[in-house]
């Protein structure tokens, strides 16, 4: 089958009706513009979910003792031995993290609000959100500091402000409550309200030695790639038998849920806009066909095979859609550049809060996603032209050639 | 005889027409060898273009045998037909049915890609053929920018690029004025001549006849003259 004719034949036929061809080149390169750059804002949404998920106290990984989640306090607490190192390469995680958190009471001179009191290691904290946001005062020395950290909304909520004391009230490892003043050292500016109202933190030695324990109730593990998780949770499982070792998308079920959801979105999306072109596509080649049909009989007539005909109606079906496909990523690629340094979405800070993501929406280029859409595409193409192909070999040579 | 290259045996074809039966041709026996140039003729309806059809493989007969070149065209299925065409026979059709988007020698080069001629032997061949037929500063020029008679004269090339076993013409002067016929049926009568091409061409004009080495009239879809039978 000599496919540089087929080829140099399909080429011209586009090239004869360039007006209408020129218009399916347009209406296709939108769909794919519109199907990539919305990609990008999907994945952006999918990976600020993830980072917040993660960022968030959780890790990608985190080690509780059983019966924790159903009962956060000390009592469901376990030990690391001193000078304890977690058996992952440092290479394949940015870090890890021992932490108490437990439920307390805290009480302002006005107020009382309900928190969960979190006693860390600050020089391990460059794996969550403290890290990042911005502190008002001073943050937390190290492991023994007995001041607390409070967010900027507890702390309008307290009506009190940095400097002030407040009085915790929580229970030791003896299943007694404990009381201790603490001054306030700093407050955060954490990306949502939630995270400010919730949490407060303090030393971890400084927490430990308020409830009479030794023991942490979580080691949360950020690692640098996500696909590594799997491997790296079953090894810790294996070396924490007595111990529950979860995943972010555990711990966060609702998260998980929308991070899944966004991959599907992609192809949903996907199908939604090509759907609707493919018909426009499919249409112009059976107007094409029909328009030939002298052509296509006589070509019949003179020796073309059959196999030759459907290959030739399949690749001008194939190469309208590699064209209009090539121009819609480059628009898609330019979209994506023009909205790359992110969307402010203040506007809708509460929803996005209630969707664990931030109110700058940057959107993520995955070339993957470039790939999936461009082979998607021309699979589409191919598959649009099996109708048309197949009236054009229906097409007797004795019937057309008498036209 | 091996040198007989068309041997139609009793065959018949019927159309329905608008649930009419019409017998196009009615037991016709029909044969033709190397070198011969005729002419089937006879009014409309009297089955001349199906005979024609028939023996080019583009349909089938209801009853009897045809064979080309000794191949019995009833064993063929339609992929072998198709190979059959391409490969023993060359058509000249009545409305020049050139493809519009090949310029003319590409048009005379398309049999030979699609029997897998290679580039340059394809080129040399198209350009010889297309300069023999006056058509060497043409052979650029798309369809649309070809006379009727220039148009022709490609379709033959193409049919005649392949050396073919077979030439059928159907009435392949219909739309051209009577010089460019006249050069034309010159141009068919030469490829008789100097080729030993095998001619067959349907038609009706007397002219066209004159030219012919033999004269086949059909009538109701029967030979009713045929100096070779006699």
């Amino acid at each position: 089958m000599s496919i540089k004719l087929l080829f140099q034949l399909s080429i011209r036929n586009i090239l004869r009706h360039r007006r209408r061809n020129l218009m399916l080149f347009s209406a296709i390169a939108v769909a794919v513009a519109g199907v990539s750059s919305a990609n990008t804002l999907i994945r952006g949404m999918q990976y600020d979910m993830l980072n917040s998920a993660v960022e968030n106290l959780t890790g990608h990984i985190k080690i509780h003792a059983p019966g924790y989640r159903d009962d956060p306090n000390i009592d469901k607490g376990f030990s690391l031995e001193d000078g304890f190192t977690l058996p992952v390469e440092p290479e394949e995680m940015l870090g890890w993290a021992a932490r108490i958190r437990i439920p307390a009471v805290i009480m302002s001179e006005r107020e009382t609000r309900g928190v969960q009191i979190v006693g860390i290691d600050p020089a391990s904290e460059h794996i969550s959100f403290l890290s990042d946001v911005p502190i008002d005062g001073e943050g937390l020395t190290d492991s023994k500091d007995g001041r607390i950290l409070i967010g900027k909304e507890l702390a309008l909520q307290l009506e009190t402000r940095i400097g002030r004391r407040i009085v915790i009230i929580t229970q030791g490892i003896d299943g007694k409550n404990r009381e201790k003043g603490y001054r306030i050292v700093g407050t955060y500016d954490a990306e949502g309200k939630t995270l400010e109202k919730i949490y407060v933190f303090t030393g971890l030695a400084s927490l430990q030695s308020l409830l009479d324990s030794r023991d942490v109730t979580e080691v949360s593990i950020r690692l640098h790639e996500e696909p590594k998780k799997p491997s790296i949770k079953d090894m810790l499982s294996e070396v924490f038998g007595n111990l529950a070792v979860l995943d972010w998308q555990e711990l966060e079920p609702m998260a998980a849920a929308m991070y899944l959801f966004a991959d599907s979105a992609i192809y949903i999306w996907f199908l939604l806009m090509m759907s609707a072109l493919i018909f426009g596509l499919i249409n112009t080649l059976i107007t094409s066909v029909m328009e030939r049909v002298r052509e296509l009989g006589l070509v019949r007539a003179l020796g073309m095979p059959k196999r030759m005909v459907v290959t030739q109606v399949v690749l001008e079906s194939t190469i309208i859609m590699a064209i209009g496909v090539l121009i819609g990523l480059v628009a898609g690629y330019l979209i994506y550049l023009s909205i790359a340094d992110g969307i402010n979405l203040d506007a809708f800070a509460e929803g996005m809060e209630m969707m664990t993501m931030s109110t700058r929406f940057i959107p993520v280029l995955v070339w993957d996603d470039f790939v999936l859409v461009a082979v998607l595409s021309l699979v589409l193409g191919v598959m649009a032209s099996i109708y048309p192909a197949w009236r054009a070999v229906r097409v007797k040579p004795l019937d057309a050639i008498g036209r | 005889m091996n040198d007989i290259v068309v041997r139609c045996e009793k065959v018949d074809k019927t159309y329905q027409q608008e649930a009419v039966p019409v017998h196009a041709l009615r037991g016709v026996d029909f044969e033709l060898r190397a070198g011969e140039f005729v002419s089937l003729s006879g009014p409309s309806g009297s089955g001349k273009s199906t005979l024609l059809n028939i023996v080019g493989g583009l349909d089938r007969p209801d009853a009897g045998e045809v064979t080309i070149d000794g191949v019995d065209l009833s064993t063929l299925n339609e992929n072998k037909l198709t190979a059959l065409r391409l490969m023993k026979i060359g058509f000249v059709f009545q409305a020049y049915n050139l493809i519009p988007v090949l310029s003319a020698q590409e048009n005379v080069e398309f049999i030979l890609q699609l029997q897998g001629v290679g580039a340059g032997e394809r080129r040399d061949r198209a350009e010889s053929v297309l300069a023999s037929l006056g058509l060497k500063e043409m052979c650029h020029r798309q369809p649309g920018e070809l006379s009727g008679g220039q148009q022709q004269r490609v379709a033959i090339a193409r049919a005649i690029v392949t050396n073919p076993v077979l030439l059928l013409a159907d009435e392949p002067t219909a739309n051209l004025d009577s010089t460019t016929t006249e050069e034309l049926l010159t141009l068919l009568k030469n490829l008789n001549e100097s080729r030993n091409m095998t001619i067959v061409t349907a038609t009706h004009d007397p002219i066209v006849m004159s030219y012919t080495t033999r004269q086949v009239h059909l009538r109701d879809g029967a030979v009713a003259l045929d100096p070779k039978a006699a």
